[in-house]
């Protein structure tokens, strides 16, 4: 039951963090850098989930990924469908494999993990489009939007983390976090 | 006695006026004062009156401003050559990489994808996924919109698209690229599509002006500024035809 409560929660998370996203504005006075909610709301999730149900989970935040930016222009797509689906597959088992860290109460894994796996994010997106358009362009302005999210990611994940602490009972794990901190 | 009484206020009668009429006006002051508590609770309603008055006059600015707006749009449908519907933007690009904006009309008013969208001032870009009632329109200033295009005054043509990097992709700057080394454009220049056959855009929209030109070893190439400012276009037009 716990299983079922934290996949429909992280389901509906993620759906929710998608619909921000996309109300929030770039920031202007950080190159354009926007905030990126996705990739950390999968990483608490991956966390605290068994692996079956992070697979599940995977796909669905790939999938709703990829039909979100989907570019196609000209009958190209830029990002082929299901490229996001294999890096969320990939981010959630190096999630799982930090899991212990979430058991024993630990943040600062978690918050690293989101940091740097938006930023990975990004910076693989844009080796795809550089793949894809035939040259690799790179300046200050690409560095800063890869890194800027990452940076807000680090912001979010803590507030993420003792937003969801009072409600860990309904989720999975819970039980076996014995709280050291 | 009566008479001197009489004579006495004669005397008097000019004094005792202003008195009468200084002791009104010092008992009509004496309304006029209110306690504290009086004048802030007016201060307070006319404070509220004065917040209401200012939303009024913004609301009414706002539509005096979308009014003209609408109008200048107007005229511009009606002596245009093409068929043109009128869309509005209803979302901006949320996306890291691509320069995109979302328009309220789908297939079911006719939209396909790859049909140029523009504004009475110039190109705005094009189609591409078409949903029922919304379609992405991806801005000329992405990179992956390629437009044919001519420098008026002169016999350049080339293809102008937008840069990977730049600080607005809204309101960016584009690359005319595949221009004759010796072309040597004067900034101000006007740029509009070349309208190539079977192309997607018709000949002749303004896309924007030279800002610079450089020489580079195979070819020339343009810096443009887009004729519409896209980090404020509101209004904008899907050509579905010509009429």
């Amino acid at each position: 039951m716990k299983v079922f409560t934290g996949v429909m929660a992280s389901c509906i998370g993620v759906f929710f963090a998608f619909l921000l996203q996309e109300c929030l504005p770039a920031l202007g006075l950080l190159h354009g850098g926007r905030f990126v909610l996705v990739p950390t709301i999968f990483c608490y999730a991956a966390m605290v989930l068994p692996f079956p149900a992070m697979l599940g989970l995977a796909f669905y935040t790939g999938l709703l990924t990829d039909l979100m930016y989907l570019h196609a222009v000209d009958g190209q797509v830029e990002i082929a469908l299901g490229w996001h689906i294999v890096f969320y597959v990939m981010f959630g088992i190096i999630a799982q494999g930090l899991q212990g860290a979430m058991m024993h109460g630990r943040w600062w894994p978690f918050v690293l993990l989101s940091a740097l796996a938006t930023s990975a994010l990004l910076f693989l997106e844009l080796v795809m489009i550089c793949f894809r358009r035939e040259g690799f362009v790179f300046d200050s302005v690409g560095l800063w939007r890869i890194f800027v999210p990452g940076f807000l990611a680090a912001i979010f994940a803590p507030v993420l983390y003792l937003g969801i602490l009072p409600f860990t009972s309904l989720f999975p794990r819970h039980d076996a976090i014995p709280r050291e901190y | 006695m009566q008479a001197l009484q009489g004579g006495l206020l004669s005397v008097l009668s000019p004094f005792l006026r202003t008195g009468n009429a200084v002791q009104e006006k010092i008992g009509s002051m004496g309304e006029g004062l209110k306690t504290l508590s009086q004048l802030d609770a007016e201060n307070r309603i006319l404070k509220e009156q004065n917040k209401e008055l200012h939303t009024t006059n913004n609301l009414l600015r706002e539509i005096e401003s979308e009014n003209n707006r609408l109008r200048v749009a107007l005229e511009y449908r009606e002596r245009s050559v093409f068929k043109l519907l009128p869309a509005r933007i209803i979302s901006r690009d949320a996306s890291t990489w691509w320069s995109t904006v979302k328009i309220n009309r789908g297939f079911e008013d006719g939209v396909e994808s790859d049909q140029p969208v523009l504004t009475e001032v110039g190109l705005v870009g094009k189609t591409t996924t078409v949903a029922k009632n919304e379609a992405i329109v991806v801005l000329i200033t992405d990179e992956t919109c390629h437009v044919g295009a001519k420098v008026e005054g002169t016999r350049e043509k080339g293809i102008l698209s937008g840069l990977r990097f730049q600080e607005s992709a809204a309101s960016g700057l584009l690359q005319l690229n595949f221009l004759a080394k010796n072309a040597n454009l004067k900034p101000g220049a006007k740029v509009t599509t070349a309208g190539v056959s079977n192309g997607v855009f018709p000949s002749g929209i303004l896309l924007g002006t030279v800002k610079e030109f450089r020489v580079r070893p195979l070819d020339g190439q343009a810096i443009v500024e887009t004729a519409v400012d896209l980090s404020v276009v509101e209004d904008v037009f899907v050509v579905v035809g010509v009429k």
